[in-house]
């Protein structure tokens, strides 16, 4: 660009363009790397911009391209001139002010919604909570309370404090989520609500104390698709806690646990998606949820989550419902001691089901669904005998040799569940030989030791607690000399400079003991 | 899923395999990759994603979470991800010797192995009392007469394990093995051998030597190298003296390049072959 240099004057001509030029592009670059940036930290947060009305019948679609490229400066004097034109509005109570509210607001709600980063920050600046929650004043318009809420979800879509900033609004959302709210209204306020939900536990609390649960979940009872699937991801992140105690009061709302089965029977993917999202809360919070569920209908509620695990193929739903699964199998022994009977179909199918995730190529689905294989394979001699002659185990062998780090280290947990009896009191529990000899004399070893070299502690440990099982289990004094072959002793070396004492401790101890003075003596 | 019992055996408290049922929270990091694929996906961008873009998103998975602390003593290095550790475990923790070939983690523990294996000078100046044997920890300073109180002042002051060892007892391969147990045989067959220091015999015991600091020969041989060899024996002897009691620690350092390797300072290895010759 800039060595064209041809005669002095154009020469310089041409420098000091393309000087411009790069300073311009070098600007554009750093204004995408921002935005990428933002972009990536959008996009993994657990709120939801809104670009598409909530009306089913409304013609207001998405108008026109996303402005990616459009100044941001532009745009935020745009956001400032409308938010102050809603203020004029709001002091004019003439002829046609409600219309006239509703243009402005229309406008306001397209602003913020096109962009790839809306122009929050500057609708702030300029006031636009407080005008917008006077629009949302009871009696008002359907379609004003709508922008309104429109607007202000997707001002609580970004930026923690932008989040916050909607705290005098709040009151007023969770109002207009009433029975006799218009449905529209009331699933665009629930929107807004799941976004200030979404921010952290401090605005969950505050969401929580002003009653937003009970409104939340009988919205959830609605009959309207659209409205029940916003309802349940708002109330997911609303309950996710870390405190159980709003998992735990949703879970006794009459009709929730109904609304849950009926969802994860018949619905549509999407809905039973974020369905079962809530029901990963539940299951992972709540004591109680998880009894009430063990002592009303927790069969059931697995069969249908099994069900979906075998039938669906849309990552989305897959995820919630194998976690569920996972939570459920975690949180009560009674699970898999009662009701995932080997022998019985269930038990079958949940199998099945783990299988299926195993052979998926989506990483998530293929950890957890070694997490959840672990627990069971935590379970009675039945269940290990179970998994271990189906085939989970030439997949999970597979994964352990082959797969990334973290689902390697679930992988490893499950092999050596099913290495190990029931623990019965204190004392070295005893090892399932026959599982052991089958598991190295396929190759497990070397699996076993890549996680021992690892720099996770709790995967050095459990690779090091694996090599224990081998040098004390395999017939024959075998097992130090298959350790040896496949450089166990230099794995279990590398901790000597480690500054975890108990590594030190654990790699010393076998070594030392395995390895000492009398290794290879009577040959 | 920890430790039931097992101290009979060990002795260590070894925390045996007990298999366990394992539960994890809903912000646990365990599940962050599983919402994040929540996340992507509701938003409808998952199929947009540049192969970059998912990797740079799979780094911000948990955020601090993946974040790699290197477990080398005095490192402190924090990594983003398992991938950038092993980089910076194999750059910055990986220095082989030049002699040898054996790897250690730092470079100044290299430099002390050099030192104290491969350095006449060194254990010239050991044989003449100077404090030598410099404390493996960084920053300590402190230098003490001889591996043996070096290993001490590590178990009494740093809290190393009395099993440690610097000094690498290569594990012999079972052909080397074989071949010293005949050794061992024939030696003890010759009749009991007065050795200028008790330590020699209790080196002879172990069983992985593989360098013995006297060929047989006459006892009343005295020669000239023998001022040296009385050295080099006390540099090697040491060398393989071992803080615990019972049964020796076979822990030796770093990642074995060379495997099977017989571990013989140069200086004794240049001895033995001139005693070699003197013996023709």
């Amino acid at each position: 660009m800039a060595d064209e240099g041809v005669s002095p004057p154009s020469q310089r001509r041409d420098s000091i363009k393309s000087s411009v030029h790069n300073t311009a592009a070098q600007r554009r670059r750093q204004h995408a790397i921002a935005v990428g940036k933002e972009r990536r930290e959008a996009l993994i947060r657990t709120k939801r911009l809104c670009r598409v009305a909530v009306v089913d019948d409304s013609e207001v679609l998405l108008e026109g391209d996303m402005l990616v490229d459009e100044e941001k400066a532009v745009l935020d004097s745009q956001t400032s001139q409308t938010v102050e034109d809603l203020k004029s509005a709001l002091s004019y109570h003439g002829k046609g002010a409600t219309q006239k509210k509703i243009e402005i607001l229309r406008a306001l709600r397209r602003l913020l919604s096109k962009s790839e980063v809306p122009p929050v920050e500057a609708a702030l600046q300029a006031g636009a909570i407080p005008v917008l929650v006077q629009c949302l004043s009871f009696g008002s318009a359907d379609e004003q309370l709508l922008e309104a809420a429109w607007c202000l979800t997707n001002i609580a879509a970004g930026e923690p404090e932008e989040t916050r900033s909607l705290l005098p609004a709040l009151p007023l959302l969770i109002a207009h989520l009433g029975e006799k709210s218009s449905v529209s209204v009331a699933e665009q306020c629930a929107w807004a609500l799941g976004n200030v939900a979404g921010e952290g536990e401090e605005l969950r609390n505050v969401l929580l104390s002003q009653g937003a649960l009970l409104p939340l979940a009988r919205l959830m009872l609605s009959n309207k698709a659209s409205t029940t699937r916003t309802a349940a991801w708002a109330l997911s992140n609303l309950i996710k806690g870390p405190d159980p105690k709003a998992a735990t009061s949703l879970i006794r709302i009459d009709g929730v646990l109904d609304a849950i089965i009926r969802h994860l029977k018949k619905s549509d993917d999407e809905l039973a998606t974020e369905v079962a999202w809530v029901v990963v809360y539940l299951s992972a919070l709540s004591e109680t949820a998880v009894s009430l569920l063990v002592k009303s209908d927790v069969i059931h509620v697995i069969q249908l989550l099994a069900g979906r695990l075998a039938a669906s193929e849309s990552l989305q739903l897959l995820i919630p419902v194998l976690r569920s699964l996972g939570n459920l199998v975690a949180g009560d022994s009674y699970i898999t001691d009662a009701v995932l009977i080997v022998g019985h179909d269930i038990t079958d199918q949940v199998l099945s089901g783990l299988v299926k995730c195993l052979k998926s190529e989506h990483r998530v689905l293929k950890k957890e669904a070694a997490w959840v294989l672990s627990n069971i394979a935590a379970g009675s001699f039945e269940h290990k005998e179970l998994i271990f002659s189906s085939e989970a185990t030439p997949l999970l062998m597979h994964l352990l040799l082959s797969a990334p780090f973290d689902i390697r280290k679930e992988v490893a947990y499950v092999l050596g569940n099913l290495c190990v009896a029931p623990a019965k009191g204190a004392g070295q529990p005893s090892i399932i030989l026959r599982h052991l000899v089958t598991l190295v004399n396929h190759g497990c070893l070397p699996g076993f030791i890549n996680l021992v070299r690892s720099a996770d502690i709790e995967s050095a440990k459990l690779g090091l607690q694996f090599l224990e099982l081998v040098l004390r289990g395999m017939p024959n004094g075998e097992g130090p000399k298959l350790v040896e072959r496949e450089d166990g002793i230099d794995a279990m070396e590398r901790f000597q400079f480690h500054e975890n004492e108990e590594m030190r401790n654990m790699a010393n101890g076998l070594v030392d003991k395995y390895f000492g003075e009398d290794y290879g003596v009577d040959e | 899923m920890e430790a039931v019992g097992g101290e009979e055996e060990l002795g260590l408290g070894f925390p045996f395999w007990v298999a366990a049922c394992r539960r994890f929270k809903p912000g646990d990091p365990f599940f962050a990759a599983g919402d994040i694929e929540r996340e992507l996906i509701a938003k409808h961008v998952a199929l947009d994603l540049t192969e970059d873009e998912r990797y740079q998103l799979q780094k911000m998975e948990g955020g601090g979470i993946n974040t790699v602390l290197c477990p080398i003593v005095g490192c402190g290095a924090q990594l983003n991800c398992l991938e950038d550790f092993e980089d910076h475990y194999h750059a910055r923790h990986t220095a082989s010797c030049s002699v040898c070939s054996r790897v250690y983690p730092t470079s100044r523990l290299l430099s002390i192995h050099v030192s104290e294996a491969h350095d006449s000078f060194f254990q010239a100046k050991v044989a003449r009392g100077f404090p030598m044997y410099e404390c493996l920890v960084e920053g300590c300073g402190v230098k003490l007469k001889c591996y043996k109180s070096r290993q001490q002042h590590l178990v009494d002051k740093h809290k190393f394990p009395r099993s440690f060892e610097f000094y690498r007892k290569a594990h012999p391969s079972k052909h080397q093995r074989q071949k010293y147990q005949r050794r061992q045989a024939a030696y003890r067959w010759e009749g009991t051998k007065e050795t200028h220091m008790d330590v020699d015999r209790n080196t002879l015991k172990q069983p992985r030597q593989k360098y013995r600091p006297k060929q047989a020969g006459p006892e009343s041989e005295e020669t000239n190298m023998e001022v040296e060899e009385k050295i080099d024996n006390l540099a090697s002897a040491v060398s393989k003296l071992s803080t615990s009691d019972s049964t020796p620690s076979s822990i030796s350092f770093g990642h074995r390049h060379a495997r099977g390797f017989a571990f013989v300072p140069r200086s004794i290895r240049q001895n033995q072959k001139q005693q070699s010759d003197a013996k023709r």
